[in-house]
């Protein structure tokens, strides 16, 4: 695995401290477009727009505000926020253990692999095979790019990989949607284990790819072919101003003041 | 250590080894040169304010050894200012922001004998209120050498249409500061600009000057350097004392006192050292204010 780590540390509990690395597990594969003028097919860019001032806002004149009130604020400077960021965290310390069957999915949120780092593999090993064996998951608070996550470490193919959470109160309640229990009856339920039965498979989530991406990407071999391209002008620096012309004004300059001396 | 105690606008602050000589050569104290920075603070504290500073300190003097602290060190009075400024691009660091007396004397109380500044304020690092031609005699050139490359390069950008202001750099060059004061340009915009006009000096005038970092390349030649005009570096601050055998100082001149020296071809007199740099500022003033505040653009950027 060659992928750089984003964070570097140990995984740790009671006695235990594995140097470890965290990669990204998953990388989305969407197509993305750039946003062009239509008139000449310049690539556009985002500025920050002052609607009072009719201007574009430099980055530092940038305060934020929380709205509390249409139109009322309260300011929060950047020194104020990073009072309240937590310290950056050496170790991901694992508090608990849960059973990793009664770990609710609707709380996995990104997930990640954790590699052994140098010095580490053996204890690292004898940790991934322990808790395989005991079909466990470790419960763990752990500080990444200025955010304090709740995560879940486990046990996959020989090696551990890890999972943020979401908080309890992120979860939004579920009590209208379970349906008031009424007599089942037992033909119903049995015609449906049937057909479950029927469908069984294993789980090979290679069968399956992303439809819309598959027909985007024939497309866009399609119009490449037909030559479909349209190209943006070259960017002339205020009105072609660009070094070349400071170049000739300043041998221009050079030339008076050499004629004066 | 002996230690006595200065009150400055309510603030009480211990000084210590004030008999210490930290120009033996020369004999300037502790106390001379906490003297020197009182009396000169009303000049160097608007060119101070706000910027994020690097202390060069010489706690043993001149002729030993210095460092340089571009963190504000951690036993600071809690009423000392700080900037967060990056280091390295990325590793967050506080630094010391001088935009009073009691922390100016603070700092020279730490021997921190030469200030250094950045080109630009704390609050927009990457905006440079002015650009600066660092002008460098190599071996074997002199200030006159150097007096008579500022000169052609002030000619050069007054055509330009842009105003130049010069000061000694304390040490043995001269800088050349064009006063800009408008957040729209860049570093990106001063490097390119300093780099080509220092390039043309150098096509023009090749047994002058030359726009090479090389050391060899230097040789009997004034190198002008265009890469202070960076973020990441600083600037000896106008009005800062040097660590040099004699306390000389980073001192604005009017540009016709350049011409002049060039004509009596005296390049000691280019010199100026503390007490006429203290009696020479109350007589006429700041020469210095308009790099602060004159607004400039710099043409076909």
């Amino acid at each position: 695995m060659a992928a750089q780590g984003i964070w570097g540390g140990t995984i740790s509990f009671s006695l235990v401290a594995i140097p470890v690395r965290l990669v990204k597990a998953v990388e989305p594969r969407g197509l993305s477009f750039h946003l062009l003028h239509s008139k000449d097919y310049s690539r556009l860019s985002r500025r920050m727009f002052c609607p009072a001032e009719g201007t574009t806002v430099l980055p530092d004149e940038l305060i934020k505000g929380y709205e509390i009130l249409p139109d009322k604020y309260i300011l929060m400077t950047d020194e104020e926020l990073e009072s309240v960021s937590p310290e950056r965290s050496r170790t991901i310390e694992i508090v608990e253990f849960i059973d990793l069957k009664k770990a609710d999915p609707v709380y996995y949120d990104h997930p990640y692999y954790l590699v052994p780092a140098k010095g580490g593999e053996k204890a690292y090993q004898l940790l991934v095979e322990v808790m395989r064996r005991t079909n466990k998951a470790g419960l763990a608070k752990f500080v990444l790019a200025e955010r304090e996550y709740l995560v879940a470490v486990f046990s996959r193919e020989g090696a551990l990989a890890l999972t943020t959470l979401h908080y309890h109160d992120e979860i939004l309640p579920d009590d209208d949607i379970s349906p008031k229990k009424g007599k089942t009856e037992a033909e119903e339920e049995s015609r449906i284990k049937k057909s479950i039965e029927h469908m069984i498979e294993d789980f090979n989530p290679g069968k399956y790819a992303d439809g819309r991406r598959k027909k985007l990407t024939d497309l866009l071999a399609a119009k490449m072919k037909e030559r479909a391209l349209v190209e943006a002008p070259a960017i002339e620096e205020e009105e072609g101003e660009g070094p070349a012309d400071l170049v000739a004004a300043l041998e221009e300059s050079m030339r008076k003041v050499r004629e004066s001396r | 250590m002996s230690r006595t105690f200065v009150e400055i606008a309510g603030r009480r602050l211990p000084l210590s080894n004030l008999e210490k000589d930290l120009y033996p050569s020369y004999g300037f104290t502790k106390a001379d040169i906490l003297e020197y920075y009182r009396g000169i603070a009303p000049f160097i504290l608007p060119h101070l304010k706000d910027r994020a500073l690097t202390l060069k300190r010489y706690p043993e003097g001149v002729e030993q050894e210095f460092f340089f602290e571009k963190r504000c060190p951690g036993h600071r009075p809690e009423w000392v200012k700080t900037a967060e400024i990056l280091h390295h691009d990325d590793e967050p660091m506080t630094s010391c922001v001088a935009n009073d007396l009691e922390t100016l004397i603070w700092v020279e109380n730490l021997a921190s004998l030469e200030l250094h500044v950045p080109l630009a304020r704390a609050v927009s690092p990457e905006t440079p209120d002015s650009m600066v031609f660092d002008l460098d005699p190599g071996e074997g050139a002199d200030i006159l050498a150097c007096s008579r490359a500022a000169l052609i390069l002030r000619d050069l950008l007054s055509h330009m249409g842009l105003a130049t202001y010069v000061k000694t750099s304390g040490n043995k060059g001269l800088h050349v500061l064009v006063p800009l004061n408008r957040r729209e340009t860049t570093f990106e915009d001063t490097k390119t600009f300093s780099k080509i006009a220092a390039e043309i000096m150098q096509k023009h005038y090749p047994d002058l000057v030359t726009a090479k970092m090389a050391k060899q390349e230097r040789k009997e030649k004034v190198f002008i350097n265009w890469s202070q005009n960076d973020a990441k570096k600083t600037m000896i601050c106008v009005y800062s004392i040097r660590a040099r055998e004699k306390p000389f100082v980073s001192f604005p001149l009017e540009w016709s006192e350049v011409e002049r020296f060039m004509e009596l071809g005296d390049p000691e007199r280019l010199h100026v050292i503390q007490s006429d740099a203290v009696k020479r500022v109350k007589e006429q003033g700041d020469l210095f204010q308009e790099v602060l505040v004159k607004e400039q653009k710099l043409p076909h950027l």
